[in-house]
């Protein structure tokens, strides 16, 4: 290999040791039998594993961002979907604006947008928490599901498209007969990126939360403000097998990265 | 591409629903909230919530401090990716999407998650104070926790795989010839990698260093667990003013400077962009 030289090796360990080794850690404390989270943990124990599931909290909100990681993601999935078709098969005057609009969620600052959302949400009186969770969630999904599913379509010759209008079919048939099963790859993409960003927020469900509604991360968060002891760092290593299964699986399947 | 006579009609149709749904719950709640921080509950329009927040010492440090720790945290990621994307981008293809999925792996995991690693490392008896205390540098543990090197290691390991990833992607696109022709027409190394690769990489960094200002400058949860109350960034300043404070109006403010100097920060680095195309 030309051009790559020993230092440029070691900023690539010195990267991957930044990037896992708090992963190291956390999995090293969560066996660890000293309850107050001392370095280098001390015996083994599965007992903060069993605080997990112990602990309603962390039960109740890993259900609750399950359901609105789902829901909004499909939501997002299927309002967004038109949205990227119109953007890559017609040419239209407005389709910069469209294109803007539909991108602006990633541009504000999440915790900005709960803010706003929860002002406005009590503004127009009273809204069940779930529905405001996912109302927000799925308004931050938006850039992405447009996004990777117009880059899908991009990539998929239209003139297919056209062959099996011109052969018979309107459009709408067309889109669901041979435009649909062409994406596939495209779609489950968006699911994953969809799902994981939802799963993992923070700064939009923080406000948006409320009293016994509330998601897994923020739980978590609340859960450290009171209590410092590693039944977070079992957690945390469960979310991890959790994320590396799901990811490595899509990575294999779609090649998830370069839509990141 | 098949014209209709009622294209106008399909397209609405196909944007409407979507459209309707991020204008009435995204675009109006941020409406809302920039009348909120100029017409107060009580009266008619005034600039008293900014004048008060550029006015107030403690609002500056903190605006200060997120954007010059957002900086640093930019520059540390762009010094460790840029050599590492760069051995990433020349590795064999199998190879290197193994390596690249590792690098997106923390990304995929919650914030908490990833922050609390520093709490185990950093904290009173964590492994930094145990590792002084044994070899007897230090008599008492020292505080990391609640400074401002705490809040940077956090966002650097949250927000290195948003440099990296744009980097390999930039510099996957370099063939081999070009950099070999340098080399054979005498350039070493580090010429070569200043004058070639950087110049044919600027796309990705200044993607990369796009992505982790914003992404510093407006995160939540690592200013929250490692800085606390003690050493607010504009994230927050934002929470307390509106959970604690119940200070809508001056919440208001801190949100819509945030937006605003992310805005600033995107339009800058596009124009420089452009210029550059």
């Amino acid at each position: 290999m030309p051009m790559v030289s020993r230092w440029m090796y070691i900023s690539l360990v010195i990267l991957y040791s930044f990037l896992l080794g708090p992963f190291i850690i956390i999995f090293m404390a969560s066996f660890g039998a000293n309850a107050t989270m001392a370095f280098p943990p001390q015996g083994f124990t599965l007992d903060w594993f069993a605080n997990v599931f112990e602990t309603s909290q962390f039960i109740d909100s890993f259900w609750i961002s399950l359901h609105l990681a789902l829901l909004s993601t499909i939501v997002s999935l299927v309002m967004g979907m038109p949205v990227a078709y119109a953007l890559t098969r017609f040419q239209f005057a407005a389709s910069g604006l469209v294109e803007t609009i539909f991108s602006a969620p990633i541009l504000v600052p999440g915790l900005v947008i709960g803010f706003a959302m929860l002002n406005f949400f009590v503004l127009l009186g009273d809204m069940r928490v779930m529905t405001g969770l996912f109302i927000g969630h799925t308004a931050i999904l938006f850039p992405y599901s447009v996004r990777v599913i117009s880059a899908s379509l991009r990539n998929l010759d239209p003139y297919v498209e056209d062959a099996a209008v011109s052969l018979g079919a309107n459009r709408l048939r067309g889109f669901l007969l041979v435009v649909l099963p062409n994406m596939q790859a495209g779609i489950a993409a968006a699911f994953v990126l969809g799902f994981i960003t939802s799963f993992n927020n923070v700064p939009v469900s923080l406000f948006l939360s409320g009293p016994g509604v509330t998601t897994l991360p923020v739980s978590m968060l609340s859960y450290l403000e009171y209590y410092f002891d590693p039944t977070i760092a079992a957690l945390s290593t469960l979310l991890v097998i959790f994320t590396v299964v799901l990811v490595q699986t899509a990575e294999r399947v779609l090649g998830l990265s370069q839509f990141v | 591409m098949i014209r209709r006579p009622n294209q106008t009609r399909t397209i609405i149709l196909l944007v409407c629903p979507a459209l309707i749904f991020v204008l009435v719950f995204f675009v109006l709640p941020l409406i809302f909230l920039l009348s909120q921080s100029v017409l107060p509950e009580d009266g008619g329009f005034t600039l008293s919530g900014y004048l008060e927040f550029f006015q107030s010492r403690v609002s500056w440090i903190v605006y200060l401090r997120t954007l010059k720790l957002g900086l640093i945290v930019t520059g540390i990621c762009v010094v460790m990716a840029y050599p590492a994307a760069f051995v990433l981008a020349r590795m064999p293809p199998r190879r290197r999407s193994f390596l690249v999925s590792l690098v997106i792996l923390p990304l995929m995991t919650n914030a908490v998650a990833r922050t609390f690693a520093w709490l185990i490392i950093l904290g009173r008896r964590g492994m930094i104070n145990q590792t002084l205390l044994s070899l007897e540098l230090v008599e008492n543990p020292v505080r990391f926790i609640f400074t401002e090197t705490a809040i940077v290691l956090g966002l650097t390991q949250l927000f290195l795989p948003l440099m990296v990833l744009p980097l390999v992607s930039a510099m996957e696109n370099i063939p081999d010839d070009v950099l070999e022709a340098a080399r054979s027409l005498g350039a070493n190394r580090l010429t070569t990698f200043l004058r070639i690769v950087v110049p044919l990489s600027s796309d990705g960094l200044v993607l990369g260093a796009t992505l982790v200002f914003t992404g510093s400058v407006t995160a939540f949860v690592t200013p929250a667990i490692l800085g606390g109350s003690r050493l607010l960034l504009m994230s927050t300043l934002l929470r307390q003013k509106a959970v604690i404070l119940f200070d809508q109006q001056a919440a208001a403010v801190v949100a819509v400077v945030m937006i605003l100097t992310t805005l600033a920060v995107n339009l800058l680095l596009r124009v420089g962009r452009v210029q550059q195309g």
